[in-house]
């Protein structure tokens, strides 16, 4: 009897310290995920600062410019359509107005 | 062999024994009872680190959500010099890392302090570098930067954030106290390492971001507006420039460029007059734009109808014994020809037939003279003398512009009552304010301020001035396709030497809205000492129209004068 009383009391100081020693490890698993987050959390907004930056008008017209050589239409170059009451489609839906762009080369090619 | 031991020894024995559990006791009644508090608190102070935890500033968003200045966390670097063996090896070693001259780190490390910073809010490359260099003596810890990823882009709007991230100067400055992250001290245990183990209290959670704002603002719109009001700027010669674009029905504000720009993410070599909003602080003589202001104030109180007949006089006629030209010698014309030829003769007789009370009463009640209350830092009244301190030219000096100093702000926000059918709405900039979450908390509705002039009269008013781009002054701010309205204006600066008028110095402006049967747009362009050509209608107006142009078809507005379909067909 008194064996089995000392075993079951070795036993629960066994639980007591195994639990302990987990709510530690558990502890320090909850401070490396939390850094992990804080980290991940940085890089979404380094990335997301950088693609405000990559889309800035300034750059992508530059860009366009530049690189594509794309020019801005010029007066007349844009031409925008109405939609007239015998455009209206038989769903009764309207047609959204159309705006063309074309860029004006001299030998005719659109 | 316990039972050969004597009486005697059993005795010393159990009392040795007696007294080593006595001291032990008693020790630990010491420890545990008596110096239990005392102990407690040092304990504590070993096994636990009070951090103060900052939440990120708030966002800033154009109205489409483009992220117009955020918060992100870089790393500052510190250096502890009393415990660093070789501060000059070290200096040598950071150095090519900070972009800071190895004299200057060694100097710092050189100091007798346990704490010197030795660079702040770094790129996040220059972070990973130091860490992969581990130094002994030398931390890193993590600050929000502020970073305004659109560059120059709307900066005079913006404003900017300080090294410790307090808002300094526009919307930054101005929504200081939602933009700015809940602080929170938190308590974290230690373990024998200094490693943290986890919070005190679980529950306790990380600090809240400040809350995020939507700007009015569109962020393509600006661009289309800077980059016209700099090439403006540029080809005139000019000092500087400034335009706004309005809602002329809400007062929303969708563009506000100032020339010359700024970057706010370099701001510190720059001196504040670069960084001046002047759209909103700096007055200026409006000249002929406010005629459009006068021809209202005229209509509504029926002292002239459009077709009402005024002797020009020729280009020349005394007041007060001084004498007001006019650019072209007119006889008789029409009141709506005294506007769209910007005749000073003919607004000062129609200024002077309304009398000095009422020209008063219209000036305030366009807002002239008042801050129009929008939600920026900075705003300047501009200045509207008190009719008991006008002189005998007065009167008719106001009616063509002269005499009265006026914000841009003021003046298109004037403009936009026009436009709109005669309501004067309070402009503004922040649309939405958000919480960390990106719950609204607050949305911002527009406000109508007053009627000035009635429905009526700012249909008359807008004929006029619509006659001003097809038969007036401002015949270059004509949009192909759609119908304008707006009113040129050059006007002559003082001399601050003489105290006189400059013949040399000049604000070119235009002011107007377009489409006139449904305005989508009021703008103001203001161009401050052009060298080439100094007319309004030659330096400002082109702006209003190129600017008008694309940003109409940005918006996708369709135009007043329809296309035929059949003009569309591609060429063979």
């Amino acid at each position: 009897m008194k064996t089995v009383a000392v075993f079951v009391g070795f036993c629960l100081v066994l639980v007591f310290v195994w639990e302990r020693v987990d709510v530690v490890r558990i502890g320090y698993e909850i401070e490396q995920l939390k850094r992990d987050k804080t980290a991940l959390e940085r890089q979404r907004d380094e990335l997301r600062v950088k693609v405000s930056a990559l889309s800035a008008s300034d750059r992508i017209a530059k860009l366009a410019t530049e690189k594509l050589g794309m020019s801005l239409p010029q007066q007349g170059q844009i031409i925008v359509v109405q939609s007239r009451p015998s455009d209206v489609h038989p769903s009764g839906v309207v047609p959204v107005g159309l705006k063309v762009a074309r860029n004006y080369v001299p030998s005719g090619r659109l | 062999m316990a039972g050969s031991l004597s009486r005697g020894r059993r005795c010393v024995l159990l009392l040795l024994l007696l007294c080593g559990f006595g001291v032990v006791l008693f020790r630990l009644v010491t420890l545990q009872v008596l110096q239990a508090a005392e102990l407690s608190v040092k304990a504590d102070r070993q096994h636990q680190k009070t951090v103060t935890l900052e939440g990120a500033r708030g966002t800033i968003v154009d109205r489409h959500g483009k992220i117009l200045a955020m918060n992100v966390e870089v790393p500052s670097v510190f250096g502890v010099p009393n415990t660093l063996d070789s501060p000059i090896k070290t200096a040598r070693q950071l150095s090519p890392i900070l972009h800071v001259r190895t004299e200057e780190l060694e100097r710092k490390l050189r100091q007798d302090r346990s704490f010197v910073w030795l660079a702040r809010k770094m790129d996040p490359e220059q972070g990973r570098q130091l860490d992969r260099l581990s130094l002994d003596g030398i931390g890193v810890v993590m600050e929000g930067r502020r970073f305004y990823p659109k560059g120059p882009l709307l900066a005079h709007v913006l404003g900017f954030a300080g090294m410790d991230g307090e808002g300094l100067e526009g919307v930054e400055h101005r929504y200081e106290s939602h933009l700015r992250g809940e602080k929170r001290m938190m308590v974290l245990q230690r373990d024998a390492l200094g490693r943290t183990v986890f919070p005190k209290g679980m529950t306790e959670g990380s600090p809240t971001s400040g809350h995020s704002l939507t700007l009015t603002i569109d962020e393509v719109i600006q661009y289309i507006a800077e980059r016209e009001l700099e090439d403006a700027v540029g080809r005139a010669q000019a000092k500087s420039g400034t335009m706004i674009v309005l809602d002329p029905k809400t007062g929303a504000v969708l563009a506000m460029a100032v020339s010359p720009r700024f970057d706010p993410n370099t701001v510190s070599a720059l001196s504040p007059d670069r960084w001046r909003n002047r759209a909103l602080t700096d007055a200026y003589e409006p000249g002929s734009t406010m005629k459009a202001m006068m021809a209202a104030a005229a209509i509504e109180e029926r002292v002239v109808r459009p077709n009402t007949m005024v002797f020009g006089e020729h280009g020349h006629m005394t007041v007060a014994n001084t004498v007001i030209h006019d650019h072209e010698r007119l006889g008789w014309v029409s009141f709506a020809q005294v506007i769209q030829k910007s005749s000073n003769i003919g607004a000062a007789k129609t200024g002077m037939a309304l009398g000095q009370q009422r020209l008063y009463r219209y000036l305030q009640a366009f807002g002239f003279g008042q801050r129009t209350e929008i939600d920026l830092p900075g705003e300047g009244t501009g200045l509207v003398r008190n009719p008991r301190d006008w002189g005998r030219r007065s009167v008719a000096s106001i009616s063509m512009g002269q005499e009265i100093g006026v914000t841009p702000l003021q003046m298109v926000a004037a403009v936009a009552a026009i436009a709109n059918g005669g309501l004067l709405m309070k402009p503004y900039v922040i649309s939405e304010i958000r919480d960390a979450d990106g719950h609204i908390l607050r949305q911002i509705p527009p406000q109508t301020k007053r009627r000035i002039i009635s429905q009526e009269t700012a249909r008359s008013v807008t004929k006029i001035l619509e006659g001003v781009i097809t038969d007036g002054t401002g015949a270059k701010a004509a949009i192909r396709g759609f119908r304008a309205a707006g009113k040129t204006g050059t006007a002559q600066k003082i001399d601050p030497r003489t105290g006189s008028y400059s013949a040399t110095r000049f604000v070119a402006s235009f002011t107007g809205y377009v489409p006139t049967d449904n305005p989508q747009l009021a703008m103001i362009v203001v161009i401050d000492e052009p060298q080439r050509d100094a007319w309004g209608g030659a330096v400002a107006a082109p702006v209003f129209s190129r600017v008008g142009e694309q940003v109409l078809s940005y918006l996708g507005v369709p135009p007043n004068e329809p296309v035929m379909l059949a003009m569309t067909s591609p060429r063979s």
